[in-house]
């Protein structure tokens, strides 16, 4: 019985969807022209560069890539297989943090007769994937065979600060490959993302509970990313530790170390609270869930939903079994340690002094010729101040990035690369209070005080005023903000 | 007697250099009798296993400068089991005896009571002056039996950072072609010591000058060798005039700018401010790069003036700018020590501390802990460690105490894996030391220990049981892992009070 109606469900498959067999009809190759700012010149562009990756027709005449392919785009040319026809392609959606996005073509007959491509399940460990892509070292469509080797959370380097369901395979994913559909019996069970570059035989692909969940956030138009909990859980496996929490040594729980300075948590855990459940999902001592058979990090048990769900929790506090109920939010309250995309760095500009916030976008690019010791006190503000002297954070550090030399600062010691304490005397908090200290001053000379040195320098305000426009003009810089 | 001996060797040095100068060969036979060998055996400590130790054996030379006096750089004379002398180049080895070395002026005295050792030997004098731009120099060391002169040029004289310590006092830089310098050789000018060798980097030899030593020599004979001081505050060059004229200093641009000014750690009073500019330090004018013009070895960076004929303790006067009013101060210079350091850079004659409990390895951040990433350890070590290096000490925190591993054991099951935290809290008590560690595992919180780490995004919390189980566990690490003692703690010269 059972077996019968699997059969006529096959064959419905295949009388409605007549392509079905051919997926690579619906594997798409995506030619981008890409241009990314200068972090450390604000108002600059870096050279337009070539580059390009695959992708796939969903339904909805839409097509399905990783954020990462088009990002900083300035033009996207989509091409069909054997088809020699470039057709322009906007970003509809895009999800930096699951590295998701969703194109639209304008010419609406680029979608004729392209079957939409169905999404499966999250495919087993040991099942065999095969990826459609374009990757580099030749022009056609390209095909790999793997198996799935494991299913775990692990980093999305395009944000650089998510981590997140992941599935590895032994196909070969390369450059180019990235946006492609991983397919398993017709349908797609992931797409193709990211390698690691010194492992051989290592892919890996994003797969549909995180598509799903994709789809379903810009259901309402708006993407508004995968949700947080902003919450630390630790293994919770000594003797000694779970005695001291009068916890069964039953090996389920995990430990909330500590909760992120905005966590939506923070109402209702605290550290040494224990996690006994997330969900439908029991956590064991090591912090992981039994997920579709697969051992996963708990964190999971908080992202399968909408920004704005509320999870509930089974924890252990003081001795005792709770039920709690936890909101989850997707965040950007730690956008700058993150990588950015697709927006224009900030910027103030005054006497030649260009000031911009600290992110970590900035100081990659401020450190690129990795000059001895330069960026230490960047890097500490950025990623480890909020951890150990949350009092003293600024909402956003602001950088005197570099000095446009002019008569008026040409004798600064200070050049750049230096996060700013104060201007005249107020504490800068963030660019805009550099902007107000700077246009508010009635001062002979403006100070500027840097972290965490203790520098200072001096810069006569009136000559400044005089000065901007005429350096502005000679660095080519197109105006004195960007905000 | 003596003084007659060495009225004659005066003269013998007179009549030299007219032939020396075009024979490096007759420079060589020259410093024969005043230039040694020293061999020094001693323990290396492994700061991943401080309870580790190797032997090792270096070589260096000494040089003769006084009756049973010989005087070489501090280096290597660390944590010494034997130190011996050779003279000639070959033959017999002699035992000797450190008789005073100071890590931080990286010069020492060795001596022996044999007193056949001496026979044949000749002190030179430290009378060299400072040699003038391109001076044709010889270094001088003994290889393979041979007396080895090789030629340099004199480059300039600069405020350098000492190579054991983070004071720094005028030395003399060389170019030269020689390999592997740096081991205490004597440099010569003609009949006269310039110096001897400190380092050698690519073709740069960095060398103490003889007047340095000369001073050193002569305070220690006197009895008021107190060692170094330094100047503990922070300056910056005012060569942005917009920053004098902000601080309202009227006429012709000059001076520095104090920026900053922490705590001292003698406790001592801090006479300067942050926006003092320092115009005169002990007669010198301070010009805007923050130099003085030295009668003896011309412009040089002011921080000398802490060094120049001067000891800790000793009072320095500077002439300064205040809130628009010329002010003098008297500024008492502070002893230089390691352990004043947040991170000391120095840990010299003791074995490394550390304090195994329950197979958690605790100990003391250290630049010698550092070092085991390797020379270029400020770029690979863990990021925060490193940063540690460039805070100051304060009261509340005189040192770092971290998580350096984790030896396992059943008892820590669990936080094998965990190392690389620096310690906040234990049992709820701050520490900063060792000695506070112990102290604060003497008073656990209803029989568990519990370690608080300074936030951090791996770990914050571990809790280990403590009485017995931990004296059964940590006794069980000693002996599974082959280490002799749970504890070492060496007590520590006074820090912030």
């Amino acid at each position: 019985m059972f077996l019968k109606n699997a059969i006529v469900a096959l064959l419905i498959i295949s009388v409605i969807n007549g392509f079905a067999t051919e997926p690579e009809r619906s594997a798409i190759q995506i030619l981008t022209y890409r241009q990314e700012p200068d972090w450390s010149a604000p108002w600059r562009f870096d050279a337009v560069q070539r580059a390009g990756g695959s992708g796939f027709v969903i339904k909805g005449k839409r097509i399905m890539t990783n954020a990462h392919v088009v990002s900083w785009c300035r033009q996207i040319i989509v091409r069909k297989y054997q088809d020699a026809k470039p057709y322009l392609a906007t970003v509809e959606y895009i999800g930096h943090d699951c590295d998701l996005a969703l194109l639209t073509v304008a010419d609406e007959s680029f979608f004729d007769q392209l079957p939409a491509l169905d999404f499966g399940e999250l495919p087993k460990v040991r099942s065999t994937v095969v990826t459609y892509g374009y990757p580099a070292g030749g022009e056609e469509i390209s095909y790999t065979r793997g198996v799935v080797s494991r299913i775990e959370m692990s980093a999305y380097s395009h944000i650089g600060n998510r981590r997140l369901l992941t599935v590895q395979t032994d196909a070969a994913i390369n450059p180019g490959n990235s946006g492609g559909p991983v397919i398993q019996d017709d349908r797609v069970v992931g797409v193709a993302f990211q390698g690691i570059a010194g492992l051989e035989n290592t892919g890996f692909f994003i797969p549909p509970p995180v598509i799903q969940r994709f789809l379903k956030d810009v259901e309402d138009k708006h993407y508004d990313g995968v949700p947080l909990v902003g919450v630390h859980f630790v293994p919770l496996q000594n003797p000694a530790y779970r005695t001291r929490l009068q916890l069964p040594d039953n090996n389920l729980g995990t430990r909330v170390d500590y909760l992120r300075p905005h966590s939506s948590a923070s109402n209702v855990l605290q550290p040494d609270d224990v996690v006994l459940q997330v969900g439908e999902f029991p956590v064991a001592s090591d912090g992981t869930i039994l997920y579709q058979s697969n051992r996963v990090f708990c964190a999971l048990g908080f992202q399968l939903g909408q920004s704005g769900d509320t999870v509930p929790l089974k924890i252990w506090r003081a001795g005792q079994e709770q039920n709690v109920n936890v909101k989850v939010a997707a965040s950007d309250e730690d956008q700058p340690e993150g990588n950015q995309f697709d927006v224009k760095p900030r910027y103030f500009f005054f006497g030649g002094l260009v000031f911009t916030p600290l992110s970590r976008d900035y100081l990659g690019a401020a450190t690129r010729d990795n000059t001895e010791g330069s960026g230490t006190d960047l890097t500490y503000e950025l990623f480890y101040r909020s951890l150990e002297e949350p009092a003293l954070v600024r909402e956003e550090p602001v950088v005197l990035s570099s000095v446009l030399a002019d008569a008026v600062n040409a004798n600064f010691r200070v050049r750049g690369r230096v996060l700013v304490d104060r201007i005249n005397g107020a504490r800068i908090e963030k660019l805009a209070d550099a902007i107000h200290a700077f246009e508010t001053s009635t001062n002979t000379y403006d100070v500027i005080e840097f972290i965490k040195s203790h520098q200072f320098e001096a810069l006569e305000h009136t000559e400044a005023v005089r000065a901007n426009t005429k350096i502005l003009k000679t660095y080519g810089v197109p105006r004195d903000r960007q905000l | 007697m003596k003084f007659l001996h060495l009225n004659l060797l005066w003269a013998w040095l007179a009549m030299l250099p007219a032939f020396a100068a075009a024979d490096p060969t007759a420079v060589a036979r020259l410093w024969e009798k005043s230039v040694v060998k020293v061999e020094v055996s001693r323990n290396l400590y492994d700061y991943y296993q401080p309870w580790n130790r190797r032997n090792d054996r270096s070589i260096k030379i000494g040089l003769v400068v006084g009756e049973r006096q010989i005087i070489t750089t501090a280096q290597d004379l660390s944590d010494r089991v034997l130190v011996r002398l050779q003279k000639g180049g070959r033959g017999k080895w002699t035992n000797a005896k450190v008789e005073w070395v100071d890590y931080h002026a990286n010069l020492a005295v060795l001596t022996t009571d044999d007193a056949t050792f001496w026979s044949g030997l000749q002190p030179a004098k430290l009378n060299g002056q400072a040699p003038a731009e391109g001076a044709a120099l010889q270094i001088i060391r003994w290889r393979e039996g041979k007396l080895e002169s090789r030629s340099a040029e004199f480059t300039q004289f600069a405020v350098r950072q000492s190579e054991l310590s983070s004071i720094s006092h005028v030395q003399l830089e060389l170019s030269s072609e020689i390999q592997g310098a740096g081991l205490g050789e004597p440099v010569v000018a003609n009949s006269q010591i310039v110096g001897i060798v400190a380092a050698q980097r690519g073709r740069t030899c960095k060398v103490i000058p003889a007047a340095f030593m000369r001073t050193i020599l002569a305070a220690r004979q006197a009895g008021n060798a107190r060692g170094l001081g330094y100047f503990h505050f922070y300056w910056q060059p005012a060569e942005n005039p917009a920053s004098l004229a902000h601080l309202r200093l009227p006429g012709e641009p000059r001076g520095v700018l104090v920026i900053n000014v922490p705590e001292r750690p003698d406790a001592g009073e801090q006479v300067l401010q942050p926006r003092d500019i320092i115009l005169e330090i002990d007669g010198f004018d301070v010009d805007l790069q923050g130099d003085y013009l030295d009668p003896e070895f011309g412009s040089l960076m002011l921080e000398n003036l802490s060094t120049r004929g001067k000891w800790a303790g000793d009072d320095v006067k500077m002439k300064i700018w205040r809130d628009g009013k010329p002010l003098e101060v008297t500024y008492r210079l502070p002893k230089y020590e390691f352990a004043h350091s947040l991170v000391p850079t120095g840990v010299y004659d003791q074995p490394p501390d550390y304090l195994i409990v329950g197979g958690l390895v605790f100990q003391p951040l250290t630049v010698p802990y550092l070092q085991r990433w390797g020379n270029d350890w400020e770029r690979r070590a863990p990021f925060r460690f490193t940063y540690y290096t460039g805070e100051e000490a304060t009261r509340d925190q005189a040192g770092i105490v971290i998580l350096s591993q984790v030896l396992p054991d059943a008892f820590n099951l669990g936080y094998q894996e965990q190392r690389g935290f620096a310690v906040d809290k234990v049992n709820g008590q701050r520490v900063t030391s060792l000695t506070e560690l112990r102290a604060a595992l003497q008073q656990p919180k209803d029989k568990f220990h519990v370690f608080d780490f300074v936030p951090n995004e791996s770990l914050q919390r571990i809790v280990l049981a403590a009485g017995d189980a931990e004296r059964e566990a940590t006794q069980r690490v000693l002996e599974r892992f082959g280490i002799a003692e749970a504890t070492q703690i060496t007590p520590k010269a006074a820090a912030l009070k």
